[in-house]
């Protein structure tokens, strides 16, 4: 999902506490804001920090003076070799920047059916990615390695490398003669484990207990204020690990109990809009209805919301409804396309290697 | 609604209308100059018109002027220069647009977007009157902690930038923390200037309420100015195309991304097209260029024209952006009637500015393809910095200086320019949870 949507489900999530929207409107408090703060933190951790510490086996620095798509593959492919005889390998695969503004682009997929890594050598482009027609180079610029060994991956995208850093890969060995391709391995793991969000928790919730005195009217409320900050903490991070688990890449849980990530339900794609939009405009409607409904001295004010039943209906169940039929509509006419193409229904086919539109992958941190 | 604009009671405001979208194309063709800044300098050039004009009669020229602005100052901006950040956040994809020839299909993109955003406005129009009074009251207590979350995100929102190629990790963490401590730098000390130039401001008493246009062009304005003199060559030939390449299905999701950030920006103040456009793309997940750029024609206008539509809503006295603030004073009523000639002048001046859009738009690319680039850049820079010592003097001189410096930081940096809005961001943030004057004692200003 987009920081965006993590940050405000973060907050919706924050304003389920009568009392952190008592504080926020009473005293002039920000504290519904960490719940967006911590909504955002496991990316901001992954791709401020992790990123820069995770270091590979192998790397591919392609020369620009001197293309050669077999070169790249080649390593790529010893990488999978190893991983297929010592259990693990990653590769780092690096951009080729020619200009401020100017970058030879390249991709790299995985064709399963053949078991065989491709790559094709791109059109130079800047950086916003648009392409300078024309460019791609006349020799060398496609080659495909066969390995030894089968491999899967979760979802099968060909990854376009053209700017800033490029993504990393891990192989791991499953089963006699099979290796798993993940995508950015350092992502998504500890950062995203129920484990740090109950860690955290904990270590603010022993500040806040030496710290935050009670405020008024206690009697008010279920929980002392000092457990606020920690639970918003902890449920901000969750909710973020819960929307990740409705995407394909998944989370490790329960780092460093458990070793890999678990594989998402993969109902949508992290960049997809209307999914997006869905759980934002889901969370906007919840902070409305918490803010209305937790509103100071309810008595004497009247309600924003005069009737709940007609709120909800006009402005989440109405709005939900049209989403969903055009994300089952467009779903559907991706499978008929699938179909089209011969490919069983449920779960993508092979890597799409005609359409880098469709099948491009990206490891910029502002679209997972 | 016809009816109601025609009736030759009312024809004098489709006069003065019509006056306000020519005056924008005036006010357009400055480079770097914001229409709340100039309509301030009118204000005080023709404030002893007010007899003779009534306050309907200067809505009326108003709206014209913000309607007319709001959809051609895409056209200067995108060849000469954004005056504030709700189009200096357009201009980096629109120069890349320029850059391939494709200015005049970029300028068309934005205007068709912004006629959208702009009917969409006048569609959402009724339902305002049973949304807002609810809206209002939920949200009126935490609109500063709603900055405050604004803030966090645009800061959190700002990924490390960098190739990350070197053998070293350090090395690595730190090219691409640079960027983001530049980003950081830049939020934190404008907004140091921002608490500055609101406690104690250097500009002439009579130009008080224009105190804050010196921090804006320092900012936005100058720091483009100067970049086109030294990086720019020459403009390639602009290709004048025909159609656009664009479908139905793009154009509602470009106008609904739009609309949602220009909405928010209009609603929550000192929020501007940018901060908005930025949060709306990141929610609908948007990502094809030709729907950032409609998008963005969409956001911007929904947050100029929508916040001076806020405060025409019976009975919610919601004054949201500069020109509501200017007009008010002139206002002592409003009602439905005044509600629904706003919205009818809107349209009108939208259909008037956008079959404007195209002449304006070849007017400009002749001038740049004719006069050189840097002629026009120079001329633009000096002509803005004559102004603002006109009005302001030295005081607002050395406020204009001192913005360019930081406005230069994310140029020389590569860091988001949106990092520059925290001159208010911050100050009106902090001063809305109550904490404005620990920090203005802190600083020394009292």
């Amino acid at each position: 999902m987009k920081g965006f949507t993590h940050f405000i489900s973060g907050i919706a999530v924050a304003s389920f506490f009568p009392q952190a929207v008592h504080m926020a409107s009473q005293e002039q408090s920000f504290i519904l804001c960490l719940g967006g703060i911590f909504g955002i933190m496991p990316d901001t951790l992954d791709f401020k920090f992790a990123r820069y510490f995770h270091t590979s086996e192998f790397e591919v620095k392609p020369d620009p003076k001197n293309l050669d798509a077999h070169q790249i593959a080649s390593v790529v492919a010893q990488s999978i070799e190893k991983a297929n005889k010592e259990g693990r390998s990653t590769v780092q695969l690096h951009t080729m920047q020619l200009g401020s503004n100017l970058w030879q682009s390249y991709t790299l997929g995985f064709d399963s059916k053949t078991s065989e890594v491709v790559v094709e050598i791109g059109p130079l482009v800047d950086t916003g990615q648009t392409p300078f027609l024309g460019t791609e180079p006349k020799e060398k610029a496609t080659a495909r390695v066969k390995v030894s060994c089968s491999f899967f991956q979760e979802f099968d995208k060909k990854s376009n490398i053209a700017i800033m850093s490029g993504p990393c890969f891990e192989f791991i060995k499953r089963g006699e003669n099979q290796v798993e391709i993940v995508f950015l391995p350092w992502h998504r793991t500890w950062s995203h484990s129920a484990t740090l969000g109950l860690v955290t928790a904990l270590l603010v919730g022993i500040i806040s207990y030496l710290t935050v005195a009670e405020g008024p009217n206690p009697e008010l409320y279920s929980i002392p204020r000092w457990m606020l900050y920690p639970l918003i903490i902890f449920f901000g991070s969750m909710v973020h690990i819960i929307e990740d688990s409705t995407g394909f890449m998944g989370n490790n849980l329960f780092y460093p109990f458990t070793a890999d990530r678990t594989k998402g339900l993969g109902f949508m794609s992290a960049a997809e809009a209307i999914p997006n939009f869905l759980f934002v405009w889901t969370s906007v409607v919840a902070i409305l209805f918490n803010l209305d409904r937790f509103r100071w001295a309810p008595e004497s004010f009247p309600p924003g919301i005069p009737s709940t039943e007609s709120f909800l209906f006009w402005f989440w169940v109405l709005p939900v409804a049209v989403m969903l039929y055009f994300f089952l509509r467009g779903k559907n006419e991706k499978e008929q396309r699938r179909q089209g193409e011969g490919r069983p229904a449920g779960r993508p086919g092979a890597v799409d290697f005609d359409g880098p539109g469709e099948a491009e992958r990206e490891s910029d941190p502002s679209i997972i | 609604m016809l009816d109601l604009l025609l009736h030759p009671q009312n024809l004098d405001l489709v006069y003065f209308c019509t006056l306000g979208t020519g005056f924008s194309l005036l006010v357009s063709f400055l480079p770097a100059l914001h229409i709340y800044n100039v309509l301030g300098i009118f204000l005080v050039m023709v404030l002893g018109f007010e007899n003779v004009m009534t306050g309907m009669q200067l809505v009326a020229l108003s709206t014209g002027m913000i309607v007319g602005y709001s959809i051609l100052n895409t056209v200067p901006a995108t060849y000469f220069g954004p005056g504030d950040e709700s189009l200096s956040y357009y201009i980096l994809p629109s120069a890349q647009w320029v850059s391939l020839g494709r200015g005049y299909e970029s300028v068309i993109l934005t205007g068709m977007g912004s006629v959208g955003g702009l009917i969409a406005l006048a569609l959402a129009a009724p339902l305002f009157l049973w949304i807002m009074p609810g809206l209002k009251s939920i949200t009126a207590p935490h609109i500063f902690w709603i900055l405050g979350a604004v803030i966090a995100y645009m800061l959190l929102s700002e990924w490390p930038k960098g190739i990350s190629q070197s053998p070293s990790t350090w090395a690595n963490f730190w090219e691409g923390w640079k960027f983001l401590l530049i980003g950081l730098a830049t939020f934190f000390l404008t907004g140091l200037l921002g608490f500055i130039v609101m406690a104690k401001t250097m500009v002439p008493l009579e130009f008080a309420f224009q105190s804050i246009t010196p921090v804006f062009v320092g900012l936005f304005a100058i720091p483009w100015l100067i970049t086109n003199i030294i990086n720019i060559g020459t403009i390639p030939h602009q290709h004048e195309c025909k159609d656009v390449d664009l479908d139905w299905e793009l154009f509602f999701r470009g106008v609904f991304g739009g609309f949602l950030g220009g909405f928010f920006a209009a609603y929550v103040p000192i929020v501007t097209a940018g901060v908005g456009g930025l949060m709306a793309g990141h929610a609908t997940a948007q990502r094809d260029s030709r729907l950032f750029v409609m998008s963005y024609g969409t956001c911007k206008t929904v947050y100029y024209v929508g916040s001076f539509l806020l405060f025409f809503i019976p009975g919610l006295s919601l004054t949201r952006g500069g020109l509501a603030w200017i007009v008010t004073p002139m206002i002592a009523t409003l009602t439905l009637k005044d509600y629904a000639i706003f919205v009818g002048l809107m349209l009108y001046a939208t259909g008037l500015s956008f079959l404007l859009l195209g002449p304006f738009t070849r007017a400009c690319i002749r001038l740049v393809e004719t006069v050189d680039y840097h002629v026009v850049s120079v001329v633009a820079l000096i002509g803005t910095i004559l102004l603002i010592y006109g009005y302001t003097g030295w005081g607002g001189m050395a406020i204009m200086a001192v913005a360019t410096g930081l406005g230069l930081l994310p140029v020389m940096f590569q860091a988001r320019r949106m990092n520059l809005m925290g001159v208010l961001l911050l100050p009106v943030a902090v001063n809305m949870a109550g904490y404005g004057n620990y920090v203005i004692r802190f600083l020394g200003l009292v």
